[in-house]
C-alpha cells in the first residue's frame, strides 16, 4: 500500500484512482451489515462470487460488498449500480439471473420491489416510499464503498476534508465553521458542536489532550452507530483526526461495545490502513501534524455511553457517572481535557468540511440543521434505518417513509429516545422532530431510537420493559435512581397483576418527579421518562387497569384471563363452551353461554366476534377458533329449555324499560329474574328492535329472533306496543305510574342526512327508512340503478337488501375512503361483492388493499366498490332522483378517530346515474323528545349516561345501547342490558351503585382433551353457505351451521387459555356446573 | 474567595469548597447520609440536594459534590428541594427502616409513613466504608461490585481480604450498621473485624454479652 509523505501525493493517487474507475460497469452491490449477514446476504454474496468466477474475467459485472443501506425489512438487498436497480430480499438462487440481466444492461422484473399499496412494481431505489423522503447524506454513503478498503472511501471523496484543512492549516477557522453548521451533538442532548469544539480548543495542552468517539450504543432497537461504523468507518476516523487537527487533541479513542464484532473488525482494519497510507499515526500527510486513535472495547454496560461514566470506563474502574462540573472538557480522561461526541457527530465533520457549514445548514430547521438517522422498530412495515432533514414530522417518517403498520391495526404511539425516552402518542404526530420538540413532548431525542406501537401495545406494559432494563442498567450509584427505578418498576408491577390503586399512579408521579430531580446523571435524569410519558398521554390506560381491572391491549395477563373472555361484552366463557363441545356435552355447552348471554341464537348469526379477534391462536398471524360458528352448532342442535334461569322471590317493585330491541329485552329479563315487575313500552307493533327492522332476514332469519325473545318473556314483563315515550307518555308520566325506576333503550333510528340541496327529492331514502319498510311491511323503495353513501354495517345491509328486490338493476356503494377504513364486517363487504353490488363502467380502477385476490375474484364477475368519493350534488328532475355527482378524494391526515381523512381532488368531480339513492351515513336517536323530559344530550343527540352505571342526568333513570352509544353492535347492547339489570337492582335496593371491579379471570378446571396429533394443525372451519347465485333476490339464511365433525376438529384447535388460571386449582375441583349470576 | 448567594443571602467563600461545606460553615443545616469529613463526598444518598439557577433553568444537585461557582444561587430548603428530600427519607425507611440513622432523618423531617412494599435491606449502599477502608484505613479491602439491583459491597469475589486490618473502620461509619454487625454469623461479615475486635457497642455496660445475639443488633443503633 502507498504511502503518502505529501498532501499533493495524497491528491496524486486520488486522481489516479478516479481515472481508472469507471463508473459505467455495472456494479452488484450488496448490503452486509450485521442485519444483513443476519437475514441471509452472505450467502448472497457467496452465490453471486461463485457466479462471476464461474464467467470468469470476460464478465463485466462487479461485485462491491458493503455495510448497511437501511431497508432492514427488504434484507438481503443488493443494489446495481449504476441503474440504481433496487432487488428486495434476494435469494441466492435469484443471482444469477440478476447478474444475466446486468450484464446485458437489462433487469429481473419479477424481483423488483412491489409497492405495498399500489401494487406496482418499482424499479429504482430512489422511488420507492422508503427512500423518497429520505436526505441520505451520511447513510448514502455506506453503498459506495466496501468498508475494508480505502480505496474506495479516498474514490468517494474520502480524506478530502483532511486533506483541505491540513492545506489550509487554520484550526481556528474549522472550528467556526462546525459552529456556523448549526451541528448539535447527536448523541442525544444536542450540546452545540461547534461551541463544545471552540472550549475543548481553547484548553492548554499541558500533556495530551483526549478526543473520544463514543461508539456505545445500548439503547434497545437504536443501531444507526453500528452501521455507520461496519458500513464507512474511514468517515469517523476522518472527522476525528479533523477534530485533533481543530482543536489540538493529542490522542483519539473509539470506545465501542464489544456486542458489534463487525464494527470492531471493520474499524481495525480502517486504522491499519488509515496509519499504512500516512493519513493517521506520526506526521500526517507530511505535515508534521500527529494524532493516532486506539479503540476500547466497552464491557456491555448501558451506562457507559454516559460520558464521566464512559471516561471510568476507559479508565479501567467501574463505570459510574461523576458530578459535573468539572466537565470532561476541562478535566476528563487520566484529569485531562477530553472532549467526547458521538458516532454521528464524527460522521458528519467531514461532510461539513467538504461542503461548507452553508449548505450544511440549508437541510433541516433554523436550530436543528443537517440530518439525522433513526432507526424506525417495531410495528411498522418498513423496518430499517431513515436519515431525514431534522424538522420533519413523525407522520412523515411513520407513515410515508415507514409505510404505517402492516395489518389493520392502528397506530398508538411512538417511542423515541431509547428506554429513557418517552412514548409520544399517534395524536401528537404532526410534531416537527427536533431537540426541543421532542424534549417538550415529554420525550428525549436519544440516540435516534424509534419505535412504533399499535394498539395491541399496553403502554403500562411498556413502561414496565422500560424500567425493568433501566433498573438493571442503572449503575446503582444514587440512591434515588437506583432505588427508584426498582420502586417504579414494582409499582408498574403491581398495576399489571391488578392489584393497583389510585394510590400507586400519586406515587409513580411523585416519585418520578423525584427520581428525575435528584439523580446525578443524564440516565437518572431521565429513567423516569418512560413512566412519566405514558403518565401524561395515556392516563386512562393506566386508570383503566387499577380502577375497572382491564387491559384493553389484552396484554396484563392477570387482568385478561382467557381473552376471548374478556373480549366478549357480555362475559361469556367461550374456552368453557368450546371444551364442553370438545367433550360433546352440548346441553353443557348451552347452557355456559345462555347464562351469559340471553340472545345465543341471535348473536350466534350476528355477533361481531370480539372474540375471535382476541383469540390467541389468531395472535401469533394464524387463524383464530371460529367460536361464533361454535356457537350456532350448540344453538342450531339444543332446545333453549335446557337452561332453567333461577329466578328470586317476586319484590312488586315495577321498572319501565322503553324500546323492545335487544337491551331493552336483556334487561327487563335479568328484572325480572330478581322478582321485579317489569312493563317494556315499544313503538313499534313487534319486539325486537333493529334485530327486526334494520338487520336482513338472510342474515338474521326472523323464527330465530321470534323464538329467542319467547323463551326470555315471563309473567314478570308486559309488554306495550305502539307507546313511544314523547308522544304517549313522558318519564315523568311513568314515575306517578308507579314505576320506581326507568331504563331507556330505545336505540338510534334516525339516520344522518347528507346536508345536500335536493335531499327531499322522491327516491332519496335514509337506510334505516329504507330497511324498516322492507323489513316490517315488506314495501320495496329500492327501483333501478341504486346508490348507497356510507361504508357502515347499515350501508352493506342496504346494499344487499336492495339487490334482493325485485325492480333493483344494479346497487352501488359510495364510500368517502378506501375500503380498509370501512366500519362495515369485512365478511359482510365480501358477501356483498360477491352478490354482485355494483357500478358503472366509466369509473376508474378500483383501489383496494386488503385480500386482494378474492376482491380481484369479484371485480372479474363484474362486481365494484366505488371508495374514495364523496357525493357533493343531487340531481333531480321533476321531483324524482336522476342521480348525483361526486368527487374523488384523497386520503390526507389522520383524524381522531385514527383514520386518515379523505381530502377532496378538486376537478375530479364526476356523475352518475341514479334511480334510488339510499343515505347511510350513520345514525343518531330520535332524541328531540327527550331534552324536553329533562335528560342531558350530547351533540350527536345520545342521551348522557356515566359509562359505568348508565344513571342519565335523571335520578332513577338510566339508559343503554345505542340510545347512548350510537349505531353499535348486538352484543353490545346485550351488554348494556345486562349490566342496566344490575345497577337498577342495586339502585332499587340501595345498594352503591358502583361495586369494585374485579377481572375476570376463568375459573371452571375443565380437563383439557387429549388426543392424538395428527401432523398438520386442520384448518378453521368455515361453514357452509349459499352461493351467490342462490341468495339473490331472496332472502334464505345465507350461512349454515358447521356439521358436528367440523364442530368437534374446530373445538380443538381452541388453546385453552383458561388452563393458566385453572390448573392449580384443580385438585378437588369437578368439572363445574353453570354459575348462574 | 467566590462570591455566591445562599437562601438570598450574599457570602463569599473559600475557592474550592463545595456547596455543602459552604452552607454548613454558615449555618444552614442540609442532612446527610453518605457525606463524611474526612472522605471524599461521593454524592450517592442525594439527601444533601439543593437548588441552583433560577427560573426553568433551576435544578437540583447534591451539595457534597458541587463545587461552588462565582455568582451561584443557591436554596438550601425550597419547596422542591423539601418534597424531593422527604421523597428520598419515604425511600430510605422502605428499604432500611431498622436503622436508626435513617429513623432519625424521617423524625426530623416529618416524614411519618412510606408507601412502598417495606424491605429490609442491612445496607443503603451509600459507599462509607469503601471510601473509609481505602482513604483513611488505606486497605481498600471492599468496594462495590455489580450495578442496579445487583450492586452490592464486598471483598473481589468475595474472598475473604488479605489486605484487611480488622479495622472495624467500616462498621464504624455505617448508618445502617447491619451488615458488618454479625457477630454470631462472623463468617457472613465482610471483613470479619467485627470478629476479632472490641466493637464501640460493647462499651455500653446494659447490653453485657449479650447483644451480639441480637438481630438487628439493638447496640450498633444507640450511638
Amino acid at each position: 500500500m502507498e504511502k503518502f509523505d505529501s498532501i499533493n501525493g495524497f491528491h496524486e493517487f486520488r486522481s489516479r484512482l478516479l481515472k481508472q474507475f469507471d463508473p459505467k460497469v455495472p456494479t452488484l452491490v450488496i448490503s452486509a451489515g450485521t442485519c444483513g449477514q443476519a437475514s441471509g446476504a452472505n450467502a448472497v454474496i457467496r452465490a453471486a462470487k461463485r457466479e462471476l468466477l464461474r464467467k470468469g474475467p470476460a464478465c463485466g459485472v462487479r461485485l462491491r460488498i458493503t455495510g448497511c443501506h437501511g431497508f432492514c425489512a427488504m434484507e438481503p438487498s443488493v443494489l446495481l449500480e449504476p441503474r440504481r436497480t433496487f432487488y428486495p430480499k434476494v435469494s441466492p438462487d435469484d443471482i444469477a439471473a440478476i447478474i444475466d440481466a446486468a450484464e446485458r444492461g437489462d433487469i429481473v422484473e419479477r424481483l423488483l420491489y412491489v409497492h405495498p399499496e399500489t401494487g406496482a412494481r418499482i424499479e429504482k431505489q430512489d422511488d420507492m416510499p422508503f427512500f423518497q423522503g429520505q436526505a441520505r447524506t451520511i447513510i448514502g454513503r455506506n453503498e459506495k464503498i466496501d468498508p475494508i478498503r480505502i480505496r474506495d472511501y479516498i474514490l468517494n471523496d474520502g480524506y478530502l476534508a483532511l486533506a483541505r484543512v491540513l492545506e489550509d492549516q487554520n484550526p481556528g477557522r474549522i472550528v467556526e465553521e462546525v459552529t456556523a453548521s448549526g451541528l448539535r451533538g447527536r448523541g442525544g442532548a444536542g450540546f452545540p458542536t461547534g461551541r463544545k469544539w471552540g472550549l475543548f480548543a481553547s484548553q492548554r495542552n499541558v500533556s495530551g489532550k483526549y478526543l473520544i468517539c463514543n461508539a456505545d450504543e445500548g439503547d434497545p432497537g437504536a443501531y444507526m452507530d453500528r452501521s455507520v461504523l461496519e458500513g464507512n468507518p474511514h468517515s469517523i476516523i476522518e472527522g476525528m483526526t479533523v477534530g485533533a487537527f481543530a482543536t489540538g487533541a493529542t490522542e483519539g479513542i473509539i470506545y465501542i461495545r464489544t456486542e458489534y464484532p463487525l464494527a470492531i473488525k471493520h474499524l481495525k482494519i480502517a486504522l491499519e490502513q488509515a496509519r499504512e497510507m500516512g493519513l493517521l499515526g506520526k506526521n500526517i500527510l507530511g505535515t508534521g501534524f500527529s494524532f493516532d486513535i486506539s479503540i476500547v472495547k466497552g464491557a456491555g454496560a448501558f451506562v457507559c455511553g454516559e460520558e464521566t461514566a464512559l471516561i471510568r470506563s476507559i479508565e479501567g474502574r467501574m463505570g459510574e457517572p461523576k458530578q459535573r462540573p468539572p466537565f470532561p472538557i476541562v478535566k476528563g480522561l487520566y484529569g485531562k481535557p477530553t472532549m467526547i461526541n458521538n458516532v454521528e457527530t464524527w460522521a458528519n465533520i467531514p461532510i461539513i468540511v467538504a461542503q461548507g457549514s452553508r449548505r450544511f445548514a440549508e437541510t433541516g430547521t433554523e436550530g436543528n440543521s443537517g440530518t439525522k438517522i433513526f432507526s424506525l422498530v417495531g410495528k411498522i412495515r418498513n423496518t430499517g434505518l431513515v436519515e431525514v432533514p431534522m424538522g420533519m414530522t413523525l407522520n412523515q417518517v411513520v407513515r410515508d417513509i415507514g409505510g404505517g403498520i402492516p395489518g389493520k391495526r392502528k397506530i398508538k404511539a411512538v417511542q423515541t429516545g431509547g428506554p429513557a425516552g418517552g412514548c409520544i402518542p399517534a395524536s401528537k404526530f404532526g410534531l416537527p422532530i427536533s431537540y426541543e420538540s421532542l424534549k417538550a413532548a415529554g420525550s428525549i431525542m436519544g440516540s435516534g431510537g424509534m419505535i412504533v406501537m399499535d394498539d395491541s401495545t399496553c403502554m403500562i406494559d411498556v413502561a414496565r420493559y422500560f424500567m425493568a432494563f433501566l433498573k438493571d442498567e442503572s449503575c446503582g450509584k444514587c440512591f434515588t435512581c437506583r432505588k427508584g427505578t426498582q420502586r417504579l418498576h414494582e409499582l408498574l408491577e403491581d398495576i399489571i397483576q391488578g392489584r393497583g390503586t389510585p394510590e400507586h399512579l400519586n406515587l409513580l408521579e411523585e416519585l418520578g418527579e423525584t427520581v428525575r430531580d435528584t439523580t446525578m446523571c443524564a440516565l437518572g435524569q431521565s429513567a423516569a421518562n418512560p413512566v412519566l410519558s405514558t403518565l401524561r398521554y395515556f392516563r386512562e390506560e393506566y386508570e383503566r387497569h387499577i380502577e375497572d381491572k382491564r387491559c384493553d391491549a389484552f396484554v396484563c395477563k392477570q387482568l385478561t384471563g382467557a381473552p376471548c373472555q374478556a373480549a366478549c361484552p357480555v362475559d361469556t366463557e367461550p374456552w368453557r363452551y368450546i371444551a364442553m363441545i370438545e367433550k360433546g356435552d352440548y346441553e353443557e355447552a348451552y347452557r355456559v353461554i345462555r347464562s351469559a348471554n340471553p340472545f345465543p341464537a341471535v348473536s350466534s348469526r350476528v355477533c361481531d366476534r370480539k372474540c375471535e379477534s382476541r383469540c390467541s391462536l389468531g395472535a401469533g398471524g394464524g387463524e383464530g377458533v371460529a367460536i361464533r360458528a361454535l356457537k350456532r352448532f350448540v344453538t342450531d342442535r339444543v332446545d333453549p329449555s335446557v337452561y332453567r334461569p333461577e329466578k328470586a322471590q317476586d319484590k312488586g317493585r315495577k321498572v319501565a324499560v322503553i324500546g323492545a330491541g335487544p337491551a331493552g329485552i336483556t334487561a327487563a329479563h335479568q328484572l325480572s329474574l330478581l322478582g321485579y315487575k317489569v312493563t317494556i313500552f315499544e313503538a313499534e307493533n313487534i319486539p325486537g328492535g333493529m334485530l327486526t327492522c334494520s338487520l336482513p332476514a338472510y342474515r338474521l332469519p326472523r323464527d330465530i329472533v321470534e323464538k329467542e325473545i319467547e323463551t326470555l318473556m315471563n309473567e314478570n314483563i308486559s309488554i306495550e306496543y305502539g307507546r313511544a315515550l314523547g308522544r304517549d307518555m313522558t318519564i315523568q308520566d311513568l314515575m306517578s305510574d308507579g314505576y320506581e325506576a326507568v331504563f331507556l333503550a330505545m336505540g338510534a333510528h334516525e339516520s344522518w342526512r347528507l346536508g345536500l340541496e335536493n335531499e327531499e327529492v322522491e327516491g332519496i331514502f335514509p337506510s334505516i327508512e329504507f330497511l324498516k319498510e322492507f323489513n316490517m311491511r315488506g314495501i320495496e323503495l329500492a327501483r333501478g340503478h341504486v346508490g348507497i353513501v356510507g361504508g357502515g354495517n347499515s350501508a352493506v345491509d342496504a346494499a344487499r337488501v336492495a339487490l334482493r328486490q325485485k325492480e333493483v338493476t344494479g346497487v352501488t356503494l359510495f364510500y368517502r375512503r378506501t375500503r380498509d377504513e370501512m366500519p362495515a364486517y369485512e365478511e359482510e363487504i365480501e358477501a356483498a361483492l360477491e352478490e354482485g353490488v355494483r357500478i358503472e363502467t366509466l369509473i376508474s380502477p378500483v383501489k383496494i388493499h386488503v385480500r386482494q385476490e378474492e376482491i380481484e375474484a369479484a371485480i372479474r364477475e363484474g362486481v365494484e366498490l366505488e371508495t374514495l368519493v364523496s357525493p357533493i350534488k343531487i340531481h333531480a328532475r321533476e321531483g324524482r332522483l336522476t342521480g348525483i355527482e361526486c368527487v374523488r378524494n384523497r386520503l390526507g391526515e389522520v383524524d381522531a378517530t385514527g383514520r386518515r381523512t379523505p381530502v377532496p381532488i378538486p376537478g375530479s368531480e364526476f356523475s352518475v346515474d341514479l334511480d334510488t339513492l339510499i343515505v347511510a351515513i350513520g345514525e343518531r336517536p330520535s332524541s328531540r323528545a327527550l331534552a324536553s323530559m329533562g335528560l342531558e344530550l350530547d351533540k350527536g343527540g345520545r342521551v348522557k349516561a356515566d359509562r359505568k352505571i348508565l344513571e342519565t342526568s335523571i335520578k332513577g333513570v338510566f339508559a343503554g345501547g345505542d340510545l347512548v352509544t350510537g349505531p353499535n353492535t348486538v352484543i353490545d347492547a346485550v351488554a348494556s342490558g345486562k349490566k342496566a339489570a344490575l345497577v337498577i337492582d342495586r339502585y332499587l335496593s340501595g345498594r352503591p351503585l358502583v361495586e369494585p371491579a374485579k377481572p375476570k379471570l376463568p375459573e371452571v378446571y375443565i380437563e383439557p382433551a387429549v388426543h392424538e396429533e395428527s401432523g398438520e394443525a386442520p384448518p378453521r372451519a368455515v361453514p357452509a353457505s349459499l352461493p351467490a347465485s342462490e341468495r339473490v333476490k331472496n332472502f334464505r339464511e345465507v350461512e349454515s351451521a358447521l356439521t358436528e365433525e367440523q364442530a368437534l376438529t374446530e373445538s380443538r384447535r381452541c388453546l385453552r387459555c383458561d388452563l393458566a388460571f385453572t390448573m392449580e386449582k384443580q385438585a378437588g375441583a369437578a368439572i363445574g356446573g353453570v354459575r348462574h349470576d | 474567595m467566590i462570591n455566591i448567594t445562599i437562601n438570598g443571602l450574599a457570602v463569599s467563600v473559600e475557592n474550592g469548597s463545595t456547596i455543602l461545606e459552604a452552607a454548613r460553615f454558615l449555618g444552614f443545616p442540609i442532612p446527610t447520609l453518605c457525606h463524611h469529613e474526612g472522605l471524599t463526598p461521593y454524592g450517592a444518598c442525594r439527601l444533601c440536594v439543593v437548588e441552583i439557577g433560577e427560573g426553568p433553568g433551576a435544578r437540583l444537585v447534591s451539595s457534597c459534590t458541587y463545587p461552588v461557582e462565582e455568582g451561584l444561587k443557591v436554596r438550601t430548603a425550597s419547596e422542591r428541594v423539601v418534597r424531593a428530600r422527604r421523597m428520598i427519607i419515604e425511600l430510605l425507611l422502605a428499604s432500611c427502616p431498622q436503622s436508626k440513622v435513617i429513623q432519625d432523618l424521617a423524625s426530623a423531617h416529618g416524614v411519618r409513613t412510606q408507601r412502598f412494599k417495606q424491605e429490609y435491606e442491612d445496607c443503603v449502599l451509600c459507599g462509607l466504608c469503601v471510601r473509609m477502608c481505602s482513604e483513611q484505613m488505606m486497605a481498600g479491602a471492599i468496594g462495590f461490585r455489580g450495578r442496579g439491583e445487583e450492586r452490592s459491597i464486598g471483598t473481589p469475589f468475595d474472598v475473604q481480604s488479605e489486605v484487611c486490618r480488622f479495622c472495624g473502620g467500616c462498621m464504624h461509619v455505617c448508618p445502617a450498621c447491619q451488615l458488618r454487625c454479625t457477630y454470631n454469623q462472623p463468617e457472613k461479615a465482610v471483613c470479619n473485624a467485627c470478629a476479632n475486635l472490641a466493637p464501640p457497642c460493647i462499651e455500653k455496660e446494659q447490653y453485657g454479652d449479650m447483644m451480639c445475639y441480637m438481630n438487628p443488633c439493638v447496640a450498633c443503633e444507640i450511638k
